[in-house]
C-alpha cells in the first residue's frame, strides 16, 4: 500500500466563472512509505496546492486523492498525516507543550498520556527543557521544531510541509534539514515536502519531483543518487552537485519557448 | 467606485436586517398588544415624527448648536494644547495620565458645576462641557499623531540639520493629520451625546433631551420616540460631516490611523 | 505625576477664582467667563473639607458616606449592566462569526450605533419601571439603569470581539481544519485566544460606557440611591451649600475609577501570557 496516491488529479478554481484558475492538471504521483518526496518548481506551478489536496484541505476537481490507502478526506478525520507551514502557526498564548498536545487535545487523549507524549516529542526534536516556555520566548528555529513536534504528535504516518524553512537564516536552515532527517529516519515518516530551494530539495529527497506553472504540471521526477545517511560531507560530494544540476536543468528547461532561462 | 455588484451585495443585507427589523416590531405590538408607554409601534412614531417636524426641527438645532460650538472650540483647544505637549516633555508626562483617568470617568457630570457657574438661561454650561469633552479627544489623539514619527524619518531630518520648528512643519504636523481625522470622527458623535446628556442637569429647556424627559411625563411615549429618532438622526449627520471632511481634505486615501473608536 | 496634575488643576482652579470677574465676565460680548465667587466656585480645601461634615445640617454622620453609599449603589449597577452586555456583545459577536449573513447585515448597524446618541433612550427605558409587568415579573426601576448600561457597553464589545475572532492568522485556521476540526472546537481553541487581545480595549470603552450609561438613567429621571441623583439634588441646594455638589461629583469620578480599575485587573489576567501590547 502506498503512502500517497494520486491519480489524474486536477484543480481549477472559480470553474466556470471568467476569473477561472487551472491550478493543476494531469497529476499523477505514487508514493511509498518511508521516501522523502519534495515538490519544487517555480511561483504559480500548484505545488503547494497540491500538497492542500494530498491533506483534503482542497476537493479535487477530477481525479483522486488516496493518503495510506484511503480517501485523502477520510485520512484527515483518522489524522493519517501532520502539516507543517512556512510560519510555524504556533498558538502564542499556549506553551511549547501545550502547544504539541493540541492534536491529541481534539483527538481527545486524556491529560496525563498527552503530557507524556509532549515530552516525548519535545526529546524527539532536542528541546527537552523548552515545555513551558511561550513561542515568543524561542527563535524561529526552535519555533519550527516545536511545529514538526506537534505533526508528529499523534505519530502519523505521513508529513506534509509547505516551506517549513523558508522564514529562517541559512545556517538555521542547514541544521534544521539535518534534524529533519533525523527525525524522519527515527519514527519512520513519510514526507512530502515543498520547497523553493534547489539544493534543499536534493539533500533532503528519495525523489524530487519538478513542477512547471500555466497550468500547474509535473514535468519530470528525478530520483536523487544519494545514500539514506545525508551529512555536511553529503553536501560536498560530486553525486549532490550532479542532482542539483539534474534538477536545475530540468527546471530551466520549462522557461518560456526559445528563452532557455530560468523563470 | 466599486462594481454594482459589489455595492449590492454590500448594502442589501444590513438594509433587508432594518426592514426585517421595523417590520418584527410592528407585528410584535400588534400581536403581543405591546402598551404604548413600554413599545410604541414605528408607524405611530413615524407619524409623530412627521407631525411634529418643525418642533423636533427646533430642539434639534438648540442641540445641535451646543454641540457644533463645542465641537469647533474643543477641537481648535485641543489641537493647540497639543502642539504644547508634544514641545514641552514635562506637560505631556502631567497631562496624558490625567486625560487617561478622565477617559474612564463620566466627566459630563460637571454641568451640574457648570450650571452654577453661569445663569440659568445660558447654554453655556453645555457648550463648555462639549469643549471640554472634545478637547481631550482631540489632544490625545493629535498629541499622539505628532509624537509618533518614525524614527528613520527623524534621523532623515537630523542629517539635514533641520530645526525642531522645521521638523513640526515637515514631519509631525503631516504625520498628525490623520490622527486628527479620526479623532474628529469620534468627537463628532461624542459632541452631540454630550450636548444631550448635559440637558438632564436642568437649565434651559429647549433641547432635544429636555423634550424627551418632558413627553415621556406627560405619557407622550411616541412623540419621546421621535425626539430620540431627531437624535439620532442628529448625531448621525455630525459622523458623515466629520467623514466627509475627511475625505475631502485627505484625497487619494491617506490611511487613517490612531484609536479607533476609542 | 498623576497627583502632580491634579494639584495643578487645583492650582488654576484657585487662580481663576482669585483674578476671575466675580459676577461673571463677557468676551467679545459672550459671557463665556463663570463666575468666580465663593458661591459658585468654591474654594478647593472647602470641597474637600465638605466631606466631613454630615449631608444635612442637623443629621449626623458625615456626607462621605452618603456618598460611598450613592457610589456603591452606582456601581453595582454598572457592574450589573457591564457583565450583561459583555455577554450578550460576546454572544453576538460569535453569531456574526459564524454566519456571514448575520455579519453582513448586522455590523454596520453596530457600527453605525456607535455613532448615535443612544442614551436618548435612556428615560424611555426607565420609565419602564414601575409599569412594566413580564407575567408576574415587575421591572425594578434600577434593572432600567443596569440595562441602559448593558446596551451601551454591548455595542463595542461586539464588534471588537468580532475582529477579534476574525483574526485568527490563515495558517492556523488550516492547521485546525488539517485535525478535522468542528466549528465549535476552532472557536474554543484558536478563535477566542486570537480575540483576546481585541477583547481588551473593548472592554474598557464597555466599561465607561456601562457608567455612562447609569448615571444618565439616574440623572434623567432621578433614580433614587444612586450617586446621579445625588448630584442633581445637591445641584439644586448649591445656593446655599456650594461645596455639596462637589462631594457628589467626586463621587462619580471615584465610580468611573473604580470600573476601569477592574477591567484594569481583567486584562492583567488575560493577557498574562502575551509578550505583545494590545492592540489599541
Amino acid at each position: 500500500m502506498n503512502a500517497v496516491d494520486v491519480r489524474n488529479l486536477s484543480k481549477v478554481f472559480n470553474q466556470g466563472r471568467p476569473n477561472a484558475v487551472a491550478a493543476l492538471i494531469d497529476i499523477d504521483l505514487s508514493i511509498e512509505p518511508g521516501e522523502f518526496v519534495s515538490l519544487i518548481g517555480p511561483s504559480g506551478c500548484g505545488k503547494s496546492t497540491q500538497l492542500r489536496l494530498i491533506a483534503n484541505l482542497l476537493e479535487p476537481t477530477t481525479g483522486e486523492v488516496l493518503v495510506n490507502g484511503k480517501p485523502a478526506g477520510q485520512a484527515r478525520l483518522d489524522q493519517d498525516y501532520g502539516m507543517a507551514f512556512q510560519q510555524a502557526a504556533l498558538f502564542e498564548w499556549r506553551s511549547v507543550a501545550k502547544n504539541i498536545e493540541l492534536p491529541l487535545e481534539l483527538k481527545g487523549w486524556d491529560k496525563a498520556e498527552r503530557r507524556k507524549r509532549a515530552l516525548e516529542m519535545l526529546d524527539l526534536v532536542k528541546l527537552p527543557e523548552f515545555g513551558d516556555a511561550l513561542p515568543w520566548q524561542l527563535s524561529g528555529g526552535m519555533q519550527q521544531r516545536v511545529a514538526i513536534a506537534r505533526a508528529l504528535a499523534a505519530h502519523p504516518p505521513l508529513l506534509l510541509m509547505d516551506e517549513p524553512f523558508g522564514a529562517l537564516d541559512e545556517m538555521t536552515r542547514e541544521h534544521m534539514q539535518d534534524e529533519l532527517l533525523r527525525i524522519c529516519r527515527e519514527t519512520s515518516t513519510t514526507v512530502v515536502f515543498v520547497t523553493h530551494s534547489i539544493p534543499e530539495a536534493v539533500y533532503l529527497s528519495t525523489r524530487v519531483v519538478v513542477m512547471s506553472p500555466r497550468p500547474g504540471r509535473i514535468t519530470s521526477v528525478i530520483d536523487v543518487d544519494l545514500p539514506p545517511e545525508r551529512d555536511v560531507r553529503t553536501r560536498e560530494a560530486d553525486a549532490f552537485f550532479r542532482g542539483v544540476t539534474e534538477v536545475r536543468e530540468a527546471l530551466r528547461g520549462i522557461g518560456p519557448a526559445g528563452s532557455g532561462g530560468a523563470p | 467606485m466599486r462594481s454594482p455588484r459589489a455595492l449590492v451585495r454590500v448594502v442589501l443585507p444590513p438594509v433587508a436586517f432594518g426592514v426585517a427589523f421595523l417590520a418584527l416590531w410592528e407585528a410584535a405590538v400588534k400581536v403581543f398588544d405591546l402598551k404604548p408607554y413600554f413599545l410604541p409601534p414605528p408607524s405611530a412614531i413615524w407619524e409623530q415624527f412627521r407631525g411634529n417636524v418643525g418642533l423636533v426641527w427646533d430642539a434639534a438645532s438648540v442641540s445641535g448648536t451646543n454641540a457644533l460650538v463645542g465641537l469647533i472650540v474643543g477641537t481648535v483647544v485641543g489641537v493647540a494644547l497639543s502642539f504644547a505637549l508634544a514641545r514641552f516633555r514635562l506637560l505631556n508626562d502631567l497631562v496624558t495620565p490625567l486625560a487617561i483617568a478622565l477617559n474612564a470617568v463620566p466627566i459630563f457630570v460637571l454641568v451640574a458645576v457648570f450650571n452654577n457657574m453661569f445663569s440659568i438661561t445660558s447654554e453655556v454650561p453645555r457648550r463648555l462641557m462639549v469643549t471640554l469633552v472634545v478637547q481631550f479627544i482631540v489632544l490625545v489623539n493629535v498629541a499622539r499623531g505628532l509624537r509618533q514619527v518614525e524614527a528613520t524619518q527623524l534621523e532623515l531630518m537630523r542629517s539635514y540639520a533641520a530645526g525642531q520648528l522645521a521638523i513640526l512643519r515637515k514631519v509631525r504636523v503631516p504625520n498628525a493629520v490623520p490622527y486628527l481625522f479620526t479623532a474628529l470622527r469620534i468627537a463628532a458623535p461624542a459632541s452631540v451625546i454630550t450636548a444631550f446628556v448635559s440637558e438632564y442637569f436642568g437649565g434651559s429647556q429647549n433641547g432635544l433631551g429636555s423634550r424627551i424627559v418632558g413627553n415621556i411625563a406627560i405619557s407622550a411615549n411616541a412623540a419621546a420616540w421621535a425626539y430620540v429618532l431627531g437624535a439620532c438622526l442628529l448625531g448621525l449627520a455630525f459622523f458623515v460631516a466629520a467623514v466627509s471632511l475627511e475625505r475631502v481634505a485627505t484625497p487619494g486615501g491617506v490611511s487613517s490611523r490612531g484609536r479607533d473608536g476609542a | 505625576m498623576f497627583g502632580l496634575a491634579l494639584l495643578l488643576v487645583a492650582v488654576s482652579w484657585e487662580l481663576y477664582k482669585w483674578l476671575g470677574p466675580q459676577d461673571g465676565g463677557t468676551v467679545f460680548g459672550w459671557s463665556v467667563l463663570p463666575r468666580a465667587n465663593d458661591r459658585a466656585m468654591p474654594h478647593v480645601w472647602e470641597m474637600l473639607a465638605r466631606y466631613a461634615e454630615p449631608e444635612r445640617r442637623d443629621t449626623g454622620g458625615p456626607i462621605v458616606l452618603v456618598v460611598a453609599a450613592g457610589a456603591w449603589f452606582s456601581l453595582r449597577l454598572a457592574l450589573a449592566g457591564f457583565v450583561m452586555g459583555t455577554l450578550v456583545g460576546l454572544a453576538l459577536a460569535v453569531l456574526m462569526a459564524r454566519f456571514r449573513v448575520v455579519e453582513r447585515g448586522l455590523l454596520p448597524w453596530l457600527v453605525l450605533s456607535q455613532t448615535v446618541p443612544l442614551i436618548a433612550l435612556a428615560p424611555l427605558v426607565v420609565s419602564w419601571g414601575g409599569r412594566l409587568h413580564l407575567g408576574a415579573f415587575e421591572w425594578p426601576r434600577w434593572l432600567s439603569a443596569a440595562v441602559l448600561g448593558a446596551f451601551l457597553a454591548f455595542f463595542p464589545v461586539a464588534v471588537g470581539t468580532l475582529r477579534g475572532l476574525t483574526s485568527a492568522p490563515a495558517a492556523s485556521l488550516e492547521l485546525m481544519d488539517s485535525y478535522a476540526a468542528s466549528w465549535r472546537q476552532t472557536l474554543f481553541k484558536l478563535r477566542f485566544p486570537a480575540a483576546v487581545p481585541y477583547l481588551v480595549p473593548a472592554l474598557r470603552l464597555a466599561a465607561t460606557a456601562s457608567v455612562v450609561g447609569v448615571v444618565v438613567a439616574e440623572i434623567s429621571t432621578g433614580l433614587a440611591g444612586g450617586v446621579g441623583r445625588l448630584i442633581i439634588e445637591y445641584a439644586r441646594e448649591a445656593t446655599a451649600d456650594p461645596a455639596k455638589v462637589y462631594t457628589a461629583v467626586f463621587g462619580a469620578a471615584a465610580l468611573g475609577l473604580l470600573m476601569a480599575g477592574f477591567v484594569a485587573l481583567a486584562d492583567f489576567a488575560m493577557m498574562r501570557n502575551r509578550p505583545r501590547e494590545a492592540i489599541e
